[in-house]
């Protein structure tokens, strides 16, 4: 015999109403994919916020111009080192862990100066490296 | 000598001159691997995509195996490479790279005298 309890999930009488997806599209703040932080698109000193400020991980969404978003990598991009440009602003290379393009970015105001400089001295740590070839000067 | 010993033999005397310092290197060095940057001026040619242009180094990397890489822009389109290095590279070069960026940190290095 069947009991008669109320069926738990009762077939739908009216399909779930549509809600506004946001996937991928342009909003005030981008979920980090590396650290999963969310991080508000509004950054100080750049226009362009294109890596997570407290990881510096990016997304390869943009091929050549900045903002274009015709890479259809989509890969996780780390920051692999640290430039100078001629007017002394830092650039973080990233590369693409998916298909291993390179791109250089501006660093922004609020980036994670401890993260930036342990990029910095990776080279100095490396111990059997040419420090010899700066002491014997 | 075998066909395969002959051309390497070849290929060891093979040389190119380098577009800013005009250094003629040999295109193998010493350690056998193929070489695509002069080891005196770290300078190298973009060769891919027909840019033929010069292109400088910019920067240091070093991969979790502690490999150094140099990372290379073109002058002309702006593409980037990373390249390793060889073990006659200008060492001097080399360390100017790495602690240029030192030299001009953005922000206060004495904050991190303290951690």
């Amino acid at each position: 015999m069947i009991c008669d309890m109320p069926r738990r999930n009762p077939g739908r009488e009216r399909p779930q109403r549509s809600k506004k997806a946001h996937h991928g599209e342009p909003g005030d703040a981008f979920r980090c994919v590396g650290c999963r932080m969310d991080v508000p698109m509004i950054a100080p000193g750049t226009a362009h916020r294109n890596h997570c400020p407290h990881c510096l991980t990016s997304l390869h969404v943009d091929h050549r111009v900045p903002g274009d978003r015709r890479a259809g990598c989509r890969g996780r991009m780390a920051a692999l080192s640290v430039t100078v440009r001629r007017d002394g602003e830092w650039l973080i290379i990233h590369c693409c862990q998916s298909c291993g393009g390179l791109s250089a970015n501006r660093i922004a105001g609020d980036d994670n100066a401890l993260a930036l400089l342990r990029i910095a001295i990776r080279p100095l740590s490396d111990s059997r490296l040419p420090v010899s070839a700066l002491l014997t000067l | 000598m075998s066909a395969n010993g002959k051309s390497r033999s070849i290929a060891s005397t093979e040389t190119f001159q380098c577009v800013r310092c005009g250094l003629t290197v040999t295109a193998n060095a010493p350690d056998g691997v193929r070489r695509n940057h002069c080891p005196s001026c770290l300078h190298s040619l973009h060769l891919l995509d027909e840019c033929r242009s010069r292109m400088i180094p910019i920067s240091i990397a070093v991969l979790r195996t502690g490999e150094w890489m140099i990372i290379h822009r073109c002058t002309r389109c702006g593409e980037l490479t990373s390249n390793p290095i060889c073990g006659d590279d200008n060492q001097l070069i080399l360390m100017r790279m790495a602690v240029r960026p030192l030299a001009q940190p953005p922000f206060p290095l004495e904050a991190f005298g303290d951690l």
